[in-house]
């Protein structure tokens, strides 16, 4: 395959782990400008893990998924109090801080000569994993694009058993879920956890094909972007978000003569598909039609 | 403890420009129950109209802060037809999606029509320092004091004493009602995002002159600023937001002088996380009003 | 069945509830009737575990649920029909259904049937299954709030002014369900401000003025006028 091809489309799957975490959320009912953090998380966890512990690729892919999950949940239970703009500005808050933090945080050990790990705002490199394997960009893709699956996968099943359905619940009136039973509180926080940890996923894997990260990366707009992709693409199902990503990416990609004005035209195209779909292109009511359709 | 008084007598300066950032979001959040993210972006639109202005024809300082209001209001007009007034009522997720990709277009627009990392904007008219006590104040921040007070108390008028302020401040709190009380909110909401947008360039305006010179970044920087800042101070409360502005402010300046830049940032975010948490009525103890929750 | 004694709820600072007392009994419909501002959903969402009483007790059956969170509340068979947010608006008239059973997620055999039930019930609903809930009538939501109320078998029906923002002739039917409702042997305790309508159906009534229960009866016993001046109007003033 291309190598460009390769990395674009390498790239449109790193971000539907952005995109889905902040989905999750949003269907749960709140928007978070912040799962940039736990991205964030990810890539700089898992990327200590293998580059200066040593630690195997997938117990280090673990590592970041679970410090995304765990950091998610911290900050969801105090913050569930909260709904609307406060969650947001909140979580835009904290995303911020974890920015802001990385930008100081220095852990550097000598490993095999050299002195690896992150140097604040001078980013963290010389994460060696894929060198050292020789993995093909080929196969590193087929491995984002099978953890991918698994995590729709694992949402479908979740709908399956109802769980995505509860979440709706509360995302849609959460006082109206605490009247027929569901504890709100718990959802809320382990929605955030799950997302977390997608979002932790997304990271170890991109630090590990990007082999440098730096705080600067994980930026206010990369949070509200990743929103705005499960906004656009739709709400109504965990292929929303991913259309979102493949629109913005797909288009930047598509109009390379006009690459200088993308934004301006991907722009336009949003404000115009909210004014039409204000619930994304896969919207609820579509989902529910096509769930319909296939009863009969 | 001089420093902390003028760090202090700084930060209130700097803290003017917030609060009249965080006042314009204030305004359109108040009455349309919407957050406009696109607020920031537009403001910069009409400083970087300024600037070419004043490149064109050397206009001064006054010729660009003509310009400036005008970039504004357009922009701010686009964003409120496009993302607001088109989309309808209950779906302000999408309003706020929307002006996000609005945002982009802006910022894209602003980068190509002016390229290269910064661009000159005349600066403010030399005003003596002050200095009185060991206190120093610059002649910037006594202008900056000046125009966002005169500002404040116009602003104050209109609000209160005014017909279109009682439209706005009824639409506010009431639209259902507001509407049978034969309120135009259509054209309210309008006129809203205007007021929003003069007020926004008057700190673009004062923040762009003071410094000399803007960047595209200028559209993000002041969307953060305004939005902390009205977030410290109580989300929908007018005086939270001059307060929340003044606090920003201030704690930036002391952060930064005792812990520096990096730290600025840490202490920043961190008070207005914890802020949120402890108190999300915010420090005007502003009532969390059932319009948070319809986004 | 459930017996409320004196419960204060406050808002801050503002009390909405004084010391509220009365008798919710097996069987048949109780009626609350009062004013606006009396305190009648503050009651409700008491009862239903969403708002905290600062003071008083409520026990149902001898158990003591005061101070319950509203999930749990639910799983003691009191279910609440709310005024104003009656549907989940994006999710099909099925899934709304289904939500409602939610407490009993185990029981697939019995929600199945139970479904059906209400399907049955409710002709209008099953027309509409596939719908999404946002898209459907003021009366046509009031229904699914009920049928869906119905999923969770519960042995309390708290029903909260069901007939805002409805039609008259919409509002008569309503309450036929709710008189078939009745006729069955269910335990219902409705919120009325529409007097005239509770009236007609209940077995018994309440009136909260202020903060307080200051009137109760049977509707055939009562001058029926008095009370509705009551109830819309508040207690007159001596003299």
């Amino acid at each position: 395959m291309d190598p460009f091809l390769i990395s674009v489309l390498s790239n449109i799957g790193l971000f539907s782990f952005l995109a889905l975490s902040a989905w999750l959320l949003l269907i749960g009912g709140e928007i978070s400008f912040g799962q940039q953090a736990y991205f964030a998380f990810g890539a700089y966890g898992g990327g200590i893990a293998t580059a200066v512990w040593g630690w195997p690729f997938p117990l280090a892919l673990l590592w970041g998924a679970g410090l995304g999950a765990g950091v998610g949940a911290l900050v969801a239970w105090p913050a569930a109090r909260l709904s609307g703009v406060h969650y947001a500005i909140a979580t835009l808050a904290f995303a911020e801080l974890t920015r802001a933090s990385l930008n100081v945080f220095r852990y550097q050990r000598d490993v095999d000569g050299y002195l690896t790990g992150p140097d604040g705002a001078n980013g963290f490199g010389d994460i060696r994993w894929v060198y050292e394997t020789g993995i093909a960009p080929g196969t590193y893709l087929a491995l984002i694009a099978g953890l991918l699956f698994a995590v729709i996968t694992a949402i479908a099943l979740a709908s399956r058993f109802n769980l995505l359905a509860q979440l709706r619940m509360v995302g849609e009136d959460p006082i109206l879920a605490g009247m027929q039973g569901l504890r709100v509180l718990r959802w809320k926080v382990g929605a955030a956890a799950a997302a977390g940890a997608i979002a932790g996923l997304g990271g170890g894997l991109y630090a590990h094909l990007a082999t440098y990260v730096e705080p600067a990366q994980f930026s206010v707009m990369t949070g509200v972007h990743a929103v705005a992709y499960g906004l656009i693409g739709g709400l109504g199902t965990a292929l929303g978000p991913i259309l979102g990503v493949l629109i913005d990416i797909g288009l930047l990609e598509s109009l390379r003569a006009l690459a200088a004005y993308r934004m301006i035209v991907f722009g336009g195209l949003v404000a115009l598909i909210l004014i039409l779909r204000p619930r994304g292109i896969l919207d609820e009511s579509l989902v529910a039609k096509v769930r319909a359709w296939a009863r009969r | 403890m001089l420093d902390l008084v003028q760090n202090t007598v700084d930060g209130i300066a700097a803290g003017a420009a917030y609060a009249l950032l965080a006042i314009g979001f204030t305004l359109i959040f108040g009455v349309m129950r919407r957050l406009n993210i696109a607020f920031g972006p537009s403001i910069m639109v009409g400083v970087f109209l300024g600037a070419w202005v004043h490149a064109q024809w050397s206009a001064g300082l006054v010729g660009a802060a003509v310009a400036t209001f005008i970039g504004a209001l357009i922009a701010s007009a686009y964003i409120e037809r496009l993302s607001f007034a088109a989309i309808r009522g209950d779906a302000a997720l999408a309003s706020m999606a929307s002006s996000f990709a609005l945002w982009m277009q802006l910022e894209q627009g602003v980068a190509l029509a002016f390229p290269g990392r910064t661009t000159a904007f005349p600066g403010l008219p030399a005003l003596p320092d002050l200095e009185t006590a060991g206190l120093f104040l610059r002649g910037d921040d006594i202008m900056i004091l000046a125009v966002a007070g005169i500002v404040l108390i116009a602003l104050h008028r209109l609000i209160y004493h005014s017909h279109f302020g009682l439209e706005m401040r009824a639409l506010a709190d009431n639209p259902e009602a507001a509407r049978v009380a034969q309120v135009n909110t259509k054209r309210v909401a309008f006129l809203t995002f205007c007021l929003a947008a003069t007020v926004g360039a008057v700190a673009g305006v004062l923040i762009a002159a003071a410094d000399g010179q803007i960047s595209p970044k200028f559209g993000l920087w002041a969307t953060l600023k305004g939005l902390i800042a009205m977030m410290i101070g109580g989300l929908g409360s007018l005086r939270g937001a001059l307060l929340g502005g003044l606090v920003l402010g201030v704690v930036e300046a002391q952060a930064q002088w005792y812990l520096g830049a990096a730290a600025r940032e840490i202490i920043v975010y961190g008070l207005l996380f914890v802020c949120l948490i402890l108190l999300p009525a915010g420090l005007a103890g502003v009532r969390d009003t059932g319009a948070a929750r319809k986004l | 069945m459930l017996k409320i004694r004196d419960v204060q709820t406050s808002y801050g600072k503002i009390a909405a509830l004084k010391g509220v007392s009365l008798d919710i009994e097996d069987g048949g419909l109780t009626s609350l009737l009062g004013p606006n501002g009396a305190g009648k959903t503050t009651l409700i969402w008491t009862i239903a575990g969403i708002l905290k009483a600062q003071a008083g007790s409520m026990k149902i059956n001898g158990e003591d649920i005061l101070g319950l969170k509203a999930h749990q509340i639910v799983s003691k068979g009191i279910v609440t029909v709310p005024e104003n947010r009656l549907v989940f608006p994006e999710m099909s008239v099925t899934d709304n259904l289904i939500a409602g059973a939610f407490s009993r997620h185990r029981d697939k055999g019995g929600i199945e049937s139970d479904l059906e039930d209400v399907l049955t019930r409710f002709p209008r609903l099953r027309e509409r299954a596939d719908q999404l809930a946002g898209t459907l009538s003021g009366g046509e939501q009031q229904m699914l709030a009920v049928g869906r109320a119905l999923m969770a078998r519960p042995k309390i029906l708290l029903m909260d002014e069901p007939s805002t923002g409805l039609a008259p002739i919409i509002v008569e039917e309503i309450f036929e369900i709710i008189g078939r409702l009745r006729d069955e042997g269910r335990t219902i305790f409705l919120v009325e401000q529409n007097a005239h309508m509770a009236l007609k159906y209940a077995d018994r009534f309440f009136l909260l003025e202020q903060g307080k229960v200051t009137f109760s009866g049977t509707p055939g016993e009562v001058d029926e006028k008095e009370v509705l001046e009551r109830a819309y109007l508040g207690a007159r003033k001596a003299g």
